[in-house]
């Protein structure tokens, strides 16, 4: 059986790989948001006046423990514990969706799920299989955006201030628990609208709202309202989690031979 | 054990319609059963009820004893299913989909690929066996489908218009691999077809359907002589006398019905005495078709 389960993870990761547009869109998001932005504020901070009203604003809402008296340092900071985290919960959703609508709705619309369904293995079998090949490929693609993203930042901070940075227990939360939590309500978004969406487009769309509250988050980073700390962090991502497990439960119940075909 | 069984299926899809109504069948291990009817017979949704895709409104089906809306993965395990919407991978070449199949039914890759070459090699794709599916013809995906349904070697074949989008020569290709099938290996084959002289060629047995119903089913000869057993005569004759009833086809062709073969020499000397010049003679048996308009024609 699991031999059978781990064929079906293999293949979807493969159609997605194999198809050129789908793994551009895939790659695009993580290389803008790991290597272009953050890049983007080193040079801002690096080469505008620090002194700026502004950013001593933003820079006071760090907390204490945190500040020292070299500003580009504390502005680094700020970026790479409070802002940059925010992005490791629009990847996986961002992955998570392309992967999840290619191989359920991409497959009903090709009629190749039909063919999937005479197998030997049950509708809830093979709906794990597909829920796992798009949770791993979103966690593989988050893994990787945190890699190049640190090995970018500290090269991009030595050359220009000869100091490394360290990130803090924030990013442990956030790639353990909160990016594989929104993945998976991502998924299960998209999981639930494929039974009764007719095109990949379709599916997406109920994953886009996912990304709203996210986009708040991260506006409410960069205005400074909202400095997220490692507790809430760690609520956040319980709450996540749990929501995702009762998702994924209730999501799985529903689909039965007859709907998926129509 | 019979291999399938319908007892009094019937299915009505949500708006009201019947798509099969109180069918009443058995299939023995080794049989090649036709199942015949125009489109919107209710074929292909009497193979999704056998397969458990959809579940019967009133009525049960079995296959080997599995009923098929309860434990519909086991009854996969048993059977190899071709539908004309059955699609497989594009971006895979053939023979990575046949592996891909084999190791969803549990064959490990080695096992899986070995099967998959020889299956393509009867159904001549050998050449095409790396080649992306996007690049296949529709007969050529039809052929992949047989060998995919056949990749776990099954004891139960569905086939749903396998032969639509062949060539005359594959579509012969493929008959004679299903009959070697059920000859040579026991497997049980349900083929839905409207090519009713296709069917003619490799079932043992038939059924045939209209609106959901079936109208008759048994052997070819039991069907002959239950409901249409004129033997059709084609006669080509100069100066046929007039007071013969026969069917004028052509010029100097003449068709008339009997009841029976013995009645030709009868015939002839009837002709030759009345000053007939008899050209040529050959008698008919009803095929398919004949049965199949009879049966269509009493019922309206």
């Amino acid at each position: 059986m699991k031999n059978q389960i781990l064929a079906i993870i293999k293949k979807d990761i493969r159609s997605i790989t194999s198809n050129h547009r789908m793994f551009v869109t895939l790659l695009i998001v993580p290389i803008v948001l790991t290597v272009l932005v953050p890049t983007m504020f080193i040079l801002i901070m690096r080469f505008s006046p620090t002194e700026s009203a502004d950013f001593q604003k933003l820079l006071a809402l760090l907390p204490s423990a945190e500040q020292n008296e070299n500003t580009f340092k504390n502005m680094l900071r700020l970026v790479l514990n409070y802002m940059l985290p925010a992005f490791f919960m629009l990847i996986p959703i961002m992955a998570a969706s392309v992967m999840a609508a290619c191989s359920f709705v991409g497959e009903k619309e090709k009629r190749t799920l039909e063919t999937l369904l005479y197998s030997p293995l049950s509708l809830k079998q093979i709906f794990r299989a597909k829920v796992l090949a798009a949770f791993l490929l979103s966690m593989l693609v988050s893994a990787i955006s945190f890699i190049v993203m640190l090995l970018v930042l500290e090269t991009e901070t030595w050359l220009f201030a000869g100091f490394f940075l360290l990130p803090d227990i924030k990013w442990l939360l956030v790639l353990l628990l909160v990016s594989p939590a929104v993945s998976l309500i991502a998924i299960t978004l998209i999981v639930k609208a494929s039974a009764k969406a007719q095109s990949v487009e379709d599916a997406q769309q109920g994953a886009v709202f996912l990304i709203l509250p996210i986009i708040m988050l991260l506006a409410g980073q960069f205005s400074g309202v909202l400095l997220i700390n490692a507790w809430v962090l760690l609520a956040l991502g319980i709450v996540c989690a749990l929501l995702a497990v009762l998702l994924l439960k209730q999501s799985m119940s529903n689909f039965k031979y007859e709907t998926l075909l129509k | 054990m019979n291999a399938v069984t319908m007892n009094s299926l019937s299915k009505i899809y949500d708006g009201g319609k019947k798509a099969v109504d109180s069918v009443s069948l058995s299939l023995s291990q080794g049989e090649v059963f036709g199942f015949l009817g125009p489109n919107g017979a209710g074929k292909t949704t009497t193979v999704k009820l056998l397969i458990g895709m959809l579940s019967p409104t009133e009525g049960n089906a079995g296959v080997f004893g599995i009923e098929p809306s309860k434990n519909p993965e086991k009854v996969h395990a048993l059977s190899g299913v071709v539908t004309e919407h059955a699609q497989m991978y594009d971006n895979l070449t053939g023979l990575q989909n046949l592996i891909f199949y084999g190791s969803v039914f549990g064959l490990g890759e080695a096992e899986s690929k070995r099967r998959g070459m020889e299956l393509l090699r009867q159904l001549e794709l050998s050449d095409a066996a790396d080649t992306k599916l996007a690049a296949y013809s529709t007969g050529m995906r039809q052929r992949l489908s047989l060998a995919r349904a056949l990749i776990h070697q099954p004891q139960v074949l569905f086939l749903d218009e396998p032969t639509s989008g062949l060539d005359p020569e594959s579509a012969q290709n493929v008959h004679s691999m299903i009959r070697r099938l059920a000859a040579e290996k026991g497997i049980t084959v349900f083929l839905c077809t409207h090519q009713l002289r296709y069917a003619q060629e490799i079932c043992t047995r038939y059924g045939l359907m209209a609106e959901g119903r079936l109208l008759a089913e048994g052997t070819l000869d039991a069907l002959r002589s239950r409901i249409c057993s004129d033997i059709k005569v084609k006669l080509q004759v100069r100066n046929m006398p007039a007071d013969l009833t026969c069917c004028r086809i052509g010029d100097m062709t003449y068709e008339l019905p009997i009841k029976s073969e013995e009645e030709i020499p009868q015939l002839v000397n009837r002709i030759a005495g009345a000053g007939g010049q008899i050209y040529h003679i050959s008698s008919e048996l009803p095929s398919l078709e004949d049965i199949y308009f009879t049966l269509t024609e009493k019922k309206e």
